[in-house]
């Protein structure tokens, strides 16, 4: 009998369906693979397990009787343990007071005893002493430490509770190989001790090192359940990929010119290991693969945001040198984040200022006249079908596609000759997304070089002239042609990465 | 095990407020001759008790990240009860006993009427507490209008005395202390700033979210009647507007100490001595003869720069 069952689970967010009736059966001592695309319902399938996140419909059986969870207390004390992909550490707080949070050690008193916290998580980290790295210890702030470091405390976290049912989420995506094995080496001893896991991630390698079995998700779906022995690495991607079509290619009006617009040689940076390409005159050309394997890396490394170790970039047959976004910003290359947010709106101000800060910064005399910046960036505003009240509302107010759009015209403001999209259509309506590809679709055809990272893959497919597939920091094929589907795409990304070097 | 020395830093959160509540020190020193002497001292304590009391109950709300804007209101409405109590049953030490209860009674109360809405209603807390704190405010007038009534000498005199040769107001605040002690070495103090410092996180790792914020808005409405309690001894009468100034004081006592308003970092520890300098600021403009105006104008500073302060920190940080 399995030690967990959760049959026809379904969850909506909004318009957006996550789970569309997924299945999932784990059995006692057991390492059980979870694998998928981006956004095909993982996480949520996990966290409706661990409490967290409420089924819209679906039965979930522990030892064979249903259970439901009104919050992660309960699955908690029910044994389930789970190791959250986005973290589930309080960052001002000490590594000692993270892991041990609600479980901290007490006196006869009934007051913390912080001699036994210290020397507990000191005990704690032993584990992962030869492979976490300097300067973590038990008053370290984890705000302090690296990514690695915090997905190896979020792992001692759960482990802290002695849960019988482990979750892990992705729990191995920033650690190196060094790391991954001693989570393996942890892995193989809980399974001895008859735990049952959950292992979530998209390196394919992991899956045959540690899975006994292996499920793949799709869309909202588990489309494939079988002991590792019985399935290939073929199959698995099979699943995954689903029926091979074609995605839709949309009309466009631009031709690639012969003439290259950018040229990147050996560039390395963090993340990025010896990345080189060519890029044309009125091309898109995409930047595909799993999340976070180099392709934002890139795009920030050609902006100057992220310092290089080495390479070489050209633009228009000109050395660049990207020392910092406002260099490369006067040699026509602008860059726009799907993380607006963070990178691009100011959202209190004025649409007016936040569409006139790129010129802005150009701009060498200190009095400026707002009638001339308006008239510079009006054609922008309209070929972007931008809807706002008045240029004097603040981008607050405008829906998250109108304040993409509003981020693209402050730089298409500055006639830029390379354009960079860094996931430029997560989280906006389809309407806003044809918008963008059709104005895409016309500055390629005026000579625009595009470079496209999207993380959705359909997106990427449908829209790029040729995708260069990263894995590892590295490109790994250059899909052209027909070749521009999502098998391809998958075999590329999902093979084992090259080792780093 | 390194630690840098970073001034206001999250190693040393207390550290500015402790160099400038000494240089105050030295300045009112300076100004007013007698200020070390026992005695001035004592009545600094007393006249600064109220504020420090309010400021601690208000630093367990701003660790949760938030924040209570009905504080001063719920002093005003303890006051005036207490006050209303005793006085309406006579003055007796039975009265006397009564009033104290109620008084605590009400503070609870009005706590948990903003925990509820803030923690369980999800309403956000500085409308909620805005709000809250004009209906306290309005129900204190409806009990006192006016300044007035008076409480029995026994009342007024405990509280100015001595116990054992140590002056009540030092008593009351050292006991205030232990207990602040005491609940930083809580599992529900962990349970409070982790839910201030990643409300999502903490949620996931199992701490009832709801119930910590809801205790924090307790501790706030327990501390501030403390301080209407405080005041009663101190003015030995009622007043509906007393506690009027002492909301925005308390905020700036907490950030001053080096609670961060985001939550998770500080304690109360440094909004103690955050009041403290709130309270030697308002002496030195006195002592140098300013216009009383200048303390609203200077505790407004203090919060823009504490803002200003932690704004440049978040950058530091993301810098490195
Ligand atoms: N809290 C949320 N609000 C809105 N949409 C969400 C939320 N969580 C997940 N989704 C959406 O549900 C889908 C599945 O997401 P997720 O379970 O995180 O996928 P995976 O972990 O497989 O990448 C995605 O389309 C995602 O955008
Ligand atoms: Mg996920």
């Amino acid at each position: 009998m399995p030690i967990l069952e959760a049959s026809g689970i379904r969850k909506q967010f909004g318009g957006v369906v996550a789970l569309a009736g997924a299945d999932f059966s784990l059995d006692a001592g057991a390492v059980h693979a979870l694998i998928g695309s981006n956004g095909c319902g993982k996480s949520t399938l996990c966290k409706i397990i661990a409490g967290s996140v409420a089924a819209d419909a679906g039965t979930i059986r522990l030892d064979g009787n249903p259970v439901s969870f009104s919050d992660p207390q309960e699955a908690a004390a029910a044994g389930i343990g789970v190791f959250y992909q986005e973290l589930s550490l309080v960052r001002p707080m000490t590594v000692a007071e993270n892991i041990y949070l609600g479980r901290e050690p007490r006196m006869r008193t009934g007051l913390l005893d912080r001699d036994a916290l210290r020397s507990q998580a000191e005990n704690a980290l032993e584990q992962f002493r030869s492979v976490i790295g300097t300067g973590v210890h038990p008053d370290a702030r984890v705000a302090d430490l690296s990514a690695d470091q915090s997905q190896l405390i979020e792992i001692l976290k759960v482990l802290a509770a002695n849960p019988r049912i482990i979750i892990l989420d992705e729990a191995t995506a920033a650690l190196d190989r060094n790391q991954v094995d001693a989570v393996f080496h942890r892995i193989r001893a809980l399974k001895a001790d008859g735990c049952a896991i959950i292992f979530i991630t998209h390196r394919m390698d992991e899956v045959f090192e540690i899975a006994d079995r292996v499920t793949v998700m799709r869309n909202g779906l588990t489309v494939l359940s079988q002991p590792i022995g019985q399935t290939s690495h073929d199959e698995i991607v099979a699943a995954m990929v689903g029926d091979v079509m074609p995605p839709a290619r949309r009309e466009r009006k631009h031709v690639p010119a012969q003439e290259t617009a950018l040229e990147v040689e050996q560039l390395s940076a963090a993340k990025l290991a010896g990345v080189s390409f060519k890029a044309r005159r009125g091309e898109i050309l995409g930047l595909g693969g799993l999340h976070g394997q180099g392709q934002s890396a890139l795009l920030r490394a050609l902006f100057g945001a992220l310092p290089l170790k080495a390479g070489s970039i050209q633009v228009d047959g000109k050395r660049l040198a990207p020392k910092g976004p406002r260099t490369v910003m006067r040699r026509s290359i602008a860059y726009v984040s799907g993380d607006r947010a963070r990178h691009g709106v100011m959202a209190i101000r004025p649409i007016f200022e936040n569409l006139v800060i790129s010129l802005l910064s150009r701009e060498r005399r200190v009095v400026v006249q707002t009638e001339r910046l308006e008239r510079e960036t009006r054609p922008f505003i309209e070929r972007l079908k931008l809807k706002f009240s008045s240029l004097q509302a603040t981008v607050a107010e405008l829906s998250g596609g109108n304040q993409q759009k509003v981020v693209l015209a402050r730089w298409l403001a500055t006639h830029p000759s390379v354009l960079l999209l860094d996931d430029p259509t997560k989280g906006i309506d389809i309407q806003t997304k044809e918008d963008l590809y059709s104005t895409m679709d016309e500055l390629c055809s005026q000579g625009v070089c595009i470079l496209l990272h999207s993380s959705d893959d359909e997106e990427l497919l449908g829209i790029s002239d040729r995708v260069l597939v990263f894995n590892g920091g590295r490109i790994v094929a250059e899909l052209t042609g027909e070749q521009r589907n999502r098998q391809a795409l998958y075999e590329a990304a999902y093979a084992t990465a090259p080792a780093a070097a | 095990m390194k630690s840098t020395l970073r001034l206001s830093g999250h190693r040393h959160p207390y550290l500015m407020a402790a160099v400038v509540f000494l240089v105050l020190c030295v300045v009112n020193a300076i100004l007013q001759p007698s200020f070390l002497k026992f005695g001035v001292a004592t009545s600094n304590v007393a006249a600064f008790l109220p504020m420090a009391l309010v400021a601690i109950g208000q630093t367990y709300v701003v660790l949760a990240s938030d924040i209570d804007l009905s504080a001063g209101a719920i002093v005003s409405v303890v006051n005036v009860v207490v006050v209303s109590i005793i006085e309406g049953m006579g003055g007796t030490g039975a009265s006397i006993a009564a009033g104290l209860t109620l008084g605590i009674a009400v503070g609870l109360i009005c706590g948990a009427v903003n925990g509820l809405c803030v923690a369980y209603l999800r309403f956000q807390p500085i409308v909620t507490t805005f709000a809250t704190g004009i209906v306290f405010a309005g129900f204190a007038l409806w009990v006192l209008p006016e300044a007035g009534r008076q409480v029995p000498p026994e009342f007024y005199l405990a509280y100015a005395g001595t116990v054992l040769g140590v002056p009540t107001v030092l008593w009351i605040l050292l006991a205030a202390i232990a207990f602040a002690g005491v609940i930083a070495r809580t599992r529900f103090y962990q349970a409070l700033r982790a839910t201030g410092g990643n409300i999502q996180a903490a949620y996931q790792t199992g701490v009832p979210v709801a119930r910590v914020r809801l205790r924090a808005y307790l501790l706030s409405g327990l501390f501030a009647a403390l301080a209407g309690l405080a005041l009663v001894g101190e003015t030995a009468s009622g007043d509906p507007l007393i506690g009027g100034a002492l909301t925005l004081a308390s905020v700036t006592a907490v950030v001053l100490g080096g609670t961060a308003l985001s939550g998770c970092i500080g304690g109360v520890a440094g909004s103690i001595l955050g009041a403290f300098i709130l309270g030697l600021i308002n002496n030195v403009i006195f002592f140098a003869q300013l216009p009383f105006a200048w303390q609203g104008l200077i505790q407004g500073l203090i919060i823009l720069a504490a803002l200003a302060g932690g704004v440049v920190m978040a950058r530091g940080r993301q810098e490195t």
